[in-house]
């Protein structure tokens, strides 16, 4: 007997967060620059929705407004984080040596194990929007780490590509747990088949509408679902982006 | 894990773990400090996050962790 949340897109928590003031030393890029956040869990500020899911504890969608904003480098520990550029470019540095600069299709996992410190940059005037998830590891302490992928969007049209995980071509990461995402321009019926059903999956509409296990989601909706043995999924015509995100329950 | 068992717990703000066995010495925490025990105003010491948005965590160690604490 399978379990479902539906979380519609405007009951997500929102922050705006100002480079200046109070939050002044945590984001970067005064005095213009503020970061929004739609947060699907409890984080930071948010505090009246859901604690997580699975091994979920954040997703956030994410924008990054005007030239030099930025979360000022900051240390993390244990979580694995997740990060896909949706728009703009994102800079990202991290004390394992990384110095990266990431645009739209680009996403990296950095596992901060027992530790390292980050800074996540929009250089430019253009707003850079991100989804940042985080889920707890398998271990803890575990060697810090950072692997970058790219989603192929011509190569992964109208299929359902694993972009973090234990598959082929994605990029690992210690936990039971993957991230897939389903790029769609024409009708389709779509069957996520989840690694058993103690696993749970979270389909997030980054863009366009999917029919989610009989759930009509539009842009920026989402679902979770748990104790199934498949999810089926319809696109129609348009476009259609969704991430999805399985975890261990 | 027995209910007696000592536990580790994680900010949910950074990742900080705070492992009851070893404590946090340096912060005022000898090892073996109940969660109970550490003070209600107690912060995380990388973020600021209140003791309140802590988890408790079942998670085992990677090999050779938890680290010998570097001599002072």
């Amino acid at each position: 007997m399978s379990n479902s949340f539906v979380l519609r897109a405007d009951e997500r928590g929102y922050n705006k967060i100002l480079s200046t003031g109070a939050t002044a030393s945590y984001v970067g890029g005064h005095p213009d620059a503020f970061i929004t956040r739609f947060s699907s869990f409890n984080f930071g500020e948010y505090q009246d929705g859901r604690p997580g899911f699975g091994r979920i504890r954040v997703f956030g969608d994410e924008g990054f407004h005007h030239a030099g904003c930025s979360y000022s480098m900051h240390p993390h520990h244990n979580f694995i984080i997740c990060a896909f550029v949706l728009e703009g470019k994102l800079t990202h540095i991290n004390t394992l040596g990384g110095l990266e600069d990431l645009g739209p299709g680009d996403y990296y996992a950095f596992c901060a194990g027992s530790g390292g410190l980050h800074e996540e940059l929009n250089r430019y005037a253009e707003p850079m929007r991100a989804v940042y998830l985080w889920l707890l590891p398998d271990h803890l302490l575990l060697p810090p780490s950072y692997t970058r992928g790219h989603f192929d969007a011509a190569a992964g049209l109208n299929r359902i590509t694993t972009l973090v995980g234990s598959d082929a071509g994605a990029v690992p990461i210690s936990q039971d747990a993957r991230v897939s995402r389903l790029l769609s321009d024409e009708p389709g019926v779509f069957r996520y088949r989840p690694r058993s059903t103690g696993h749970g999956v979270y389909a997030f509409v980054i863009d366009g509408t999917l029919r989610c296990d009989g759930t009509l989601l539009k842009r920026r909706d989402s679902k979770g679902v748990w104790g199934a043995e498949e999810i089926v999924c319809e696109t129609g015509r348009g476009d259609t982006d969704v991430l999805f995100v399985e975890t261990i329950m | 894990m027995t209910d007696d068992a000592l536990k580790s717990w994680i900010c949910l703000g950074c990742g900080f773990s705070y492992d009851e066995a070893t404590g946090l010495p340096q912060h005022g925490l000898p090892p073996g400090t109940r969660w109970r025990d550490v003070p209600q105003d107690w912060v995380c010491p990388d973020c600021g996050t209140p003791k309140s948005r802590f988890e408790m965590v079942e998670i085992p160690y990677a090999e050779g962790q938890p680290a010998a604490p570097l001599a002072a």
